[in-house]
């Protein structure tokens, strides 16, 4: 039977209803458009004009026909065209009419960006510029301080260098002596005033210039080539702050007029030295920069001055030690007690300092014995307070089983339960309130286990409250509110007496520690408490 | 019915927007009641704008069927059924797209899926 379909699937388009996004600037709550219809499927079909909203494809499409009924308002190039684009777009671009060109507007849009009409689709390589950067946006950090120097970092102003013209006698060693007569002043703000300006200037034109064409040497050129150049003059000689601000300068800006303008800069800076005539510390400066960095770099050189300056610090504040005796009290890793070096050293110097030192040493022990000894008699007495609290098992718990082999004292049975009441009763009249030591070894026999009457007096003693038992009731015959009183009653009862084993427990622990204590400075340590 | 095929827009041409086409709504949903109302909806509006209807065609409703086992009690007999009711309707028209959004804009239940078919013919 051969039906004639209604629709080919693979002719057709097929859109779906969707809600649209609320953020679309085209959304309004009435039902025509609150919904958009988006293409679903990926058939080679055009249907450009189907379902469009505005117009298709991309943002600046100048040309649109006007005219269609489906054309944007002439201002409106609204982000549902975004939208719209990343589903129909891509149908846009699948779109290939019979002769195999691009759409025409696809093809007007790659011409206007220059890329030559050759029927290839230059703008799937193409995204939209937005405010995201890519990398290479320009971030403000507010934290950002140019004139702060880095925490590691340490200038110098060295702009009173007194370098004594009169002496006639240079030798090596004239740049340490020349730098220690110098009063360095530690600058934190390193700034000219002249690159603060430029950095706080947000009007970049005088940076812009289309014509500049520097040669490929323009830094060396600048610095080897003319002298004086430029606007500045009479400036402090201020080496380190101005070269390393000038490298982050040079890292900041990003365009070659900037770099140029920093170069006159540097210029002017090396060209002043020129002015002042050149002595044979000059020279003498020179090669010792040439000989220990080897390069023409401006910020080497300078580096090279302040390590320099350093280390002359350095060996000074080294000779003035060596006035002190500390070098021959080395140990060299290995402990040696004050009276080991007075034997073993030979010089009487160093045994005359050590033989005060052990004296010294013994004054203070002594010192502090005595003082101890104060305090000792302090805490006696805290703790004989605490000791009129004791009650007999804690007493017990305080002697160590070495001296003293204590029964265990029992908690009365659960089968003792039903006797209880009587018992307690004859405990209570029957005996006086002194536990009486029976026996050849003097044990308070009642209260060993296996006598029912010392349980009794022992529960009472602790304290312990035994709730009213009722008979036990038969199995089933019990009322719900007595079964869970009774069971309550248990719970109390066991959480009871797990809490007096905890407090037996730790109160054990402690006394062992402090008997352990005891021990270890006067018992043999063959002998373990714990 | 041949029409010329539809070139994308070039400056000062005019398209034949009055395009009669064949179109396919098709409507999907789990529960029949909204999908009924949707329904019948789209073809009052259709038939309100004289557009050429094909009533709603219901193809059978597919079940999906998911069976475990019943987590209380033991035995053959445990076990617990759960199932997905999908009902479809179709409707035809011949109309123009505008037309057709017009239509679809009316009214809209909430879990109805609706999916435009178009011809390019």
């Amino acid at each position: 039977m051969g039906k004639k379909k209604f629709i080919d699937k693979k002719k057709s388009a097929t859109f779906q209803l969707l809600a649209r996004d609320s953020s679309d600037p085209n959304y309004s709550d009435s039902p025509g458009s609150d919904r958009v219809f988006v293409r679903v499927d990926n058939n080679p079909v055009s249907f450009d004009t189907v379902f469009d909203e505005d117009n298709n494809c991309y943002n600046d499409c100048q040309y649109d026909n006007e005219d269609s009924i489906f054309a944007d308002a002439p201002n409106d190039n609204g982000d549902s065209g975004d939208d719209y684009d990343r589903v129909l777009g891509s149908s846009s671009r699948m779109v290939v009419n019979d002769k195999g060109a691009l759409p025409e507007n696809v093809r007007k849009e790659i011409l206007e960006l220059g890329f030559p009409d050759d029927g290839y689709n230059y703008l799937i390589h193409l995204r939209e510029i937005r405010n995201t950067g890519g990398g290479s946006a320009f971030y403000h950090n507010p934290k950002f301080k140019p004139d702060q120097l880095p925490h590691d970092v340490k200038a110098y102003d060295a702009s009173r260098v007194q370098i004594s013209n009169s002496k006639g006698n240079y030798n090596e060693k004239s740049i340490y002596s020349v730098a220690s007569n110098t009063l360095n002043a530690r600058m934190n703000k390193v700034f000219d005033p002249e690159v603060a300006a430029l950095l706080d200037d947000s009007d970049l034109s005088r940076f812009g210039s289309d014509i500049e064409d520097l040669e490929e040497d323009f830094i060396v050129r600048a610095n080897t080539g003319e002298e004086g150049e430029g606007d500045e003059s009479g400036k402090k000689l201020n080496f380190v702050e101005e070269f390393e601000f000038i490298d982050a300068s040079v890292k900041n800006a990003d365009t070659k007029s900037g770099n140029q303008e920093i170069a006159n800069e540097v210029r002017n800076y090396q060209g002043e030295e020129k002015p002042r005539s050149r002595r044979l510390l000059d020279e003498q400066f020179d090669i010792l920069e040439l000989k220990e960095y080897g390069s023409d770099d401006d910020d080497d050189d300078c580096e090279g001055y302040m390590a320099e300056e350093e280390e002359f610090l350095a060996d000074k504040l080294k000779n003035v030690l060596n006035e002190n005796d500390m070098d021959d009290l080395e140990h060299d890793d290995v402990y040696k007690a004050p009276a080991d070096l007075l034997h073993g050293s030979k010089s009487p110097k160093s045994k005359e300092l050590t033989a005060d030192i052990m004296r010294r040493c013994a004054e203070y022990a002594e010192n502090y014995e005595n003082e101890s000894e104060d305090e000792k008699v302090m805490v006696v007495q805290e703790s004989s307070d605490e000791s009129e609290q004791f009650d007999c098992e804690s007493i017990i718990s305080t002697y160590s089983t070495l001296d003293n082999h204590p029964g265990k004292i029992e908690a009365p049975g659960v089968t003792r339960k039903k006797k209880l009441a009587e018992t307690v009763s004859g405990a209570l009249s029957a005996k006086s309130q002194v536990i009486s030591l029976r026996g050849k070894e003097k044990l308070p026999l009642d209260f060993l286990p296996n006598s029912r009457k010392a349980t009794a007096e022992k529960v009472k003693i602790a304290g312990s409250i035994i709730p009213e038992q009722h008979k036990r009731k038969q199995h089933g015959q019990e009322t719900k509110e007595e079964k869970k009183e009774r069971k309550l009653a248990v719970k109390k009862e066991r959480s009871e007496a797990r809490k007096m084993k905890k407090a037996m427990k730790e109160l054990y622990r402690s006394e062992t520690q402090q008997a352990q204590k005891v021990a270890a400075i006067s018992g043999p340590s063959a002998i373990r408490l714990m | 019915m041949t029409y010329a095929p539809m070139k994308p827009t070039k400056p000062g041409y005019e398209e034949p927007h009055e395009q009669i086409r064949k179109i396919r709504i098709t409507l999907c949903s789990k529960n029949v009641k909204n999908l009924e109302k949707v329904c019948s909806d789209l073809i009052q509006a259709a038939k309100a704008k004289a557009i050429r209807v094909k009533g709603p065609v219901r193809i059978p409703t597919k079940v999906l069927r998911i069976t475990r086992k019943a987590p209380c009690g033991e035995g053959t007999n445990t076990w617990d059924i759960y199932e997905l009711r999908i009902h479809k309707r179709l409707i035809d028209l011949y109309s123009t797209p505008d037309v057709v959004k017009q239509v679809t804009s009316i009214t809209m239940e909430p879990g109805v899926q609706v999916e435009v078919t178009i011809v390019d013919v």
